[in-house]
């Protein structure tokens, strides 16, 4: 492969990894049963808070921490919402939204623009020598290592733990999950939290390895794609990383092919990657949906009498 | 033993008083909105003040208000179509944008039309694009079993490029100097407006609109079979209702009411195609169907508050310099409450001994 | 209906009666943004103006940020107008047709659109001449490339960023004949990660030295951190990648504002187009980094002179478009309509102007 071929797959991995995370906590979330599509409201929250940390303590670090963490309380809104007062969950998602980015541009106004301390490329010694895999895997900054190991451990979690079982069986069928004499809503609660946990990682990417910026409107639309992805990984872990850097190198690719001297109009190529999301979803989704979706997802229970 | 707050279904949820809760959670959000202010700084009391003047303390505003309701009006109308049906129709703004498309296409190929042909044939066009737009999912997600929050929400940037294609390219108008428009539309093609007001006869079309929503789920056959479809599928299927073309007739009219503000705005307020007319209208159609129940007398109050709130956040702005991104505040605030309150219309509290 | 809405509107008038009148004193001036201020970029740099407005004994300015182009601004153009403030600037070019609608019905405010090209007896329309300054950075990035690729991240294909690009890429050849000029559109004002994406996929392609006509820093950072050049816009951005900065083009609006100020209120304002140069101040080039060196900095001082002094034009012909067809003749200079209506790119840009 040449040089151009390897660097455009380099792009696509660290253009995912934002996306990734979110995919990955909005995974989490949606298999205890909560659909939450507050997911670009939680990551401008978790990419400010992630910087205003960095900026202010000087540690990229507990910025990252910190951007989680807001993430997890944002997404507790939610659960709130759609646990403790039985609101629709769709109307919730959208409106957890609407006041993130409202928040996270408000309270961010004074820090526009201004540069911050984050995480730069970190070679790994030995594997970012191999052939191929080294310049594409292993040159990247340590966030994007995190996301290597988010992704097994998330997919062990889920498939293997007794508590990753707990969880997803709140999420398939909550009436048999609570006869089971399993905590429904408390599930619900720690599934939500901490998928805003993940999506708050997912922002905090944004602000403190992608640039190390804060700007109005910094996720720019990356927490929809999230949305999208989880269900062309019909809710996998692994599928999730893929999916994620496809979306990240088609991106990448439509810029590339600029750069490289493309007179197609410029419009055209940005729809890409939305255009290439629908035709995988349709391909994808032919057989295998149903079985996949969480069979409670987006049902709130009703508390008993 | 110990006593505890306890929560009961009521067996039947509240009516009258179900207003005070509304009004409840709003005075909640509102005073949340005012803390933050005050936390910033700024006069919390009179900046309130301010956007209730701003919307609707004038007639002035009120017409502005009214103005920005339209489009926010049809496209929540077209979703609470669907949503009837419990088709999650995120993709308004997509439609919008096609409809807009639509519409501008016959404004610039039939110019010589008088206005009372020319304009029909501009809706009929907004209403082909816009509810083609939302068929596409809608065969998807039969055909393919494919997901239509997804399809619909990719279709919108696909549509909103597709627009920016358009001006930037074989649309746009040689004497713009570049800048990407089409041609100012013919006189022939605006929708006039009324009177010596501001508000323009797209407002009819929106009580048109209104009344012909209202009848067809009242009194038509279909409209009972929407409504039988979405409270239960399983029964509806077994019941011989034609599920598969509920669901593109609704996308279908979902997308060309949707197609219809997006003419009303190239037409009345924009006069030509521009990539500014997408402003979010189709997101902020999704929340006013939810808050207003679906209905669509609610649907006109509830796109009126909103409106409001954006026109009135304006003038906090101009008078006291709060940064914009306050009004997206004040709108989540409200919606999570009002969200949050719908819980004490269905159920109440009582004190009971814990077991 | 009318009349109860019209009690209701003056009862609410009259709560508002004393704050207005105390107003209507200070000689008021509005300002319409098309993004949030922030802290580099392109509502920054007005706002800066703006500030140095208040400053002036009598004035009173207000500004409402983010405003969307089409009719949300000629709602809040209305308001300023309503409210009885004397100047109102709008800085889009998205605004122009909402400003028009708006001035016809106020013939006693004065009304001026930034970058666009349309008057009404009291509309006027201004903006600067930036392409001086691009000109003479194109001329520091010819100098320092080694690759002689050199890329432009660039917002929409409008003609002020056309226009930018080309006079860019005329000021890289002056110096540096063989060096070419490559575009990536991003379709964003200010979307940092995708910014600093089509900045890496310039550098990509070989770029050694990048600028941009975008809000963000982004383009700077990435060239820092591939060890590139860096020319940054709006406002000297050396404080995000002191390593890469070369040099920037810069607004001044200051001067600009005051001056229609104080031409209003002497009443000698014109309706007509302002359209002002390096010479008056209101483009510049930030100083330029340390890795420039001496003889380059020297080369482009004595170009700026030539241009404050009129001895050198940027668009004056032969200049040819891609395709090799001469688009300003020998001997002309471009009008100022051609320069307003730029939709093509000179020979040796790289790139679509879609």
């Amino acid at each position: 492969m040449d040089g151009f071929t390897i660097s455009l797959l380099a792009a696509a991995v660290q253009s995912g990894t934002p996306i990734l995370y979110a995919t990955l906590g909005e995974i989490l979330t949606e298999k205890s049963g909560i659909l939450n599509l507050g997911v670009e409201g939680i990551m401008m929250v978790g990419a400010l808070a992630a910087f205003l940390t960095a900026l202010t303590t000087g540690s990229p670090a507990l910025g990252f921490a910190v951007g989680g963490l807001a993430g997890a309380l944002l997404a507790g809104v939610h659960a709130a919402v759609c646990l403790g007062f039985q609101g629709n969950q769709v109307v919730s998602g959208l409106a957890l939204t609407i006041l993130g980015t409202g928040l996270a541009n408000f309270l961010g106004t004074p820090f526009v623009g201004k540069s911050g301390p984050g995480f730069t490329a970190l070679p790994i010694p030995g594997l970012a020598d191999l052939p191929l895999l080294g310049p594409i895997f292993f040159r990247q900054d340590v966030l994007v290592y995190l996301s290597y190991l988010a992704v097994p451990l998330l997919w062990l979690f889920l498939r293997n733990t007794r508590w990753g079982l707990d969880l997803r069986s709140v999420g398939e069928n909550p009436a048999a999950a609570a006869a089971n004499g399993l905590n429904v809503v408390g599930w619900r609660w720690i599934g939500t939290m901490a998928g805003g946990f993940l999506t708050g990682l997912g922002g905090a990417y944004l602000s403190l390895a992608y640039t190390h910026l804060w700007t109005n409107g910094l996720s720019a639309g990356r927490g929809w794609i999230a949305v999208a992805l989880v269900i062309f990984a019909f809710w996998r872990a692994e599928r999730a990383m893929l999916g994620a850097y496809l979306f990240g190198g088609v991106m990448a690719f439509q810029l590339r092919l600029q750069a490289a001297g493309t007179h197609l109009p410029s419009s055209l190529l940005l729809m890409l990657p939305y255009a290439l999301t629908v035709i995988v979803l349709v391909l994808a989704s032919w057989r295998q949906m149903r079985s996949a979706m969480p069979a409670g997802l987006g049902i709130n229970i009703e508390p008993p009498d | 033993m110990a006593i505890s707050l306890r929560i009961r279904k009521r067996q039947t949820p509240l009516k009258l008083q179900s207003g005070l809760v509304l009004a409840g959670a709003l005075v909640l959000s509102l005073a949340l909105s005012a803390l933050l202010l005050k936390l910033q700084g700024k006069p919390a009391g009179q900046a309130m003040l301010v956007i209730f003047q701003g919307a609707f303390g004038s007639l002035w505003a009120l017409e502005d208000s009214l103005i920005k309701a339209v489009p926010i009006f049809l496209c929540s109308l077209g979703v609470a179509v669907a949503f009837r049906l419990q088709i999650w129709n995120i993709g308004a703004e997509g439609q919008y944008a096609l409809g807009a498309v639509g519409a501008s296409w016959v404004a610039l190929s039939f110019p010589s039309l008088p206005w009372y042909l020319l304009q029909p044939l501009m809706l009929a066009a907004a209403s082909v694009t816009g509810g083609l737009w939302g068929l596409i999912p809608a065969v998807l997600k039969l055909r393919m079993r494919t997901n239509e929050i997804i399809v619909t929400l990719m279709l919108n940037y696909i549509a909103i490029l597709f627009l920016d294609y358009l001006v930037y390219g074989p649309w746009k108008d040689p004497r713009s100097f570049g800048f990407p428009m089409t041609r100012q539309f013919d006189t022939a093609a605006v929708v006039s407006k009324i009177g010596e007001s501001n508000l323009n006869w797209g407002i009819l079309v929106c009580v048109a609109a209104g009344v012909i929503f209202w009848i067809f789920f009242r009194f038509t056959r279909y409209g009972y079979e929407i409504k039988a479809g979405g409270e239960n599928i399983r029964a509806a299927r077994y019941a011989r209702i034609p599920y598969d073309y509920l669901v593109m007739l609704v996308m279908v009219l979902s997308g060309a009411l949707a197609g219809w503000a997006g003419f009303l705005e190239v037409s009345a307020t924009v006069n030509r195609l521009e990539p500014s007319i997408m402003v979010g209208y189709g997101y902020t159609a999704i929340v006013v169907a939810w808050l207003a129940r679906l209905n669509p007398l609610f649907i006109g109050v509830a796109s009126l508050l909103l409106a409001g709130l954006r026109v009135g956040v304006e003038q906090l702005q101009l008078d006291f310099q709060v940064p914009a991104a306050f009004g997206q505040i004040m709108e989540g605030l409200i919606l999570l409450t009002v969200l949050a309150g719908g819980f004490f219309v269905n159920y109440r509290f009582y004190l009971g001994k814990k077991d | 209906m009318k009349k109860v809405l019209s009690v209701m509107a003056t009862a609410l008038l009259l709560v508002t009666f004393c704050g207005g009148m105390a107003a209507a004193k200070d000689f008021q001036v509005g300002f319409v943004y098309v993004s949030p201020i922030g802290d580099a970029g392109w509502s920054w740099a007005h706002d800066q103006g703006r500030k140095a407005l208040d400053k002036m004994p009598g004035v009173k300015t207000s500004f409402v940020e983010s405003v969307p182009e089409g009719q949300d601004a000629e709602r809040v153009i209305l308001n300023m107008a309503r409210k009885g403030y004397r100047i109102i600037f709008a800085t889009s070019y998205g605004y122009m047709d909402p400003m028009l609608k708006v001035a016809k019905k106020f013939p006693k405010t004065v009304f001026m659109h930034c970058s666009g090209f349309k008057t009404a007896k009291n509309m006027g329309n201004y903006f600067g001449r930036m392409y001086q300054a691009r000109f003479l950075t194109g001329m520091v990035a010819g100098a320092m490339t080694k690759s002689n690729i050199i890329g432009y991240v660039a917002a929409f294909p409008i003609p002020e960023v056309i226009r930018g690009i080309n006079a860019f890429a005329l000021g890289v050849q002056s110096v540096n004949p063989k060096a070419q000029v490559r575009v990536v559109w991003t379709k964003t004002w200010y979307d940092p990660a995708t910014e600093k994406e089509a900045a890496k996929s310039l550098l990509d392609v070989g770029a050694d030295v990048l600028t941009q006509h975008q809000d963000s820093p982004a383009t700077q950072e990435a060239a820092q951190e591939k060890g590139a050049y860096s020319i940054g816009y709006n406002s000297d951005m050396s404080k995000f990648a002191p390593k890469a900065h070369l040099v920037a083009a810069v607004w001044n609006w200051s001067p600009f504002y005051r001056y229609i100020v104080e031409q209003v209120e002497k009443g000698t304002w014109k309706a007509k187009a302002y359209w002002w140069g390096i010479d008056k101040g209101i483009v510049n080039i930030s100083p330029m980094g340390p890795m420039v060196p001496q003889a380059v900095k020297d080369k482009v001082l004595a170009a700026k002179k030539d241009l404050i002094s009129g001895k050198l034009k940027v668009f004056a012909g032969p200049v040819a478009d891609q395709k090799g067809d001469t688009k300003i003749a020998d001997g002309k200079v471009a009008s100022d309509k051609e320069l307003l209506g730029m939709t093509w790119f000179v020979k040796g840009v790289v790139g679509s102007t879609q």
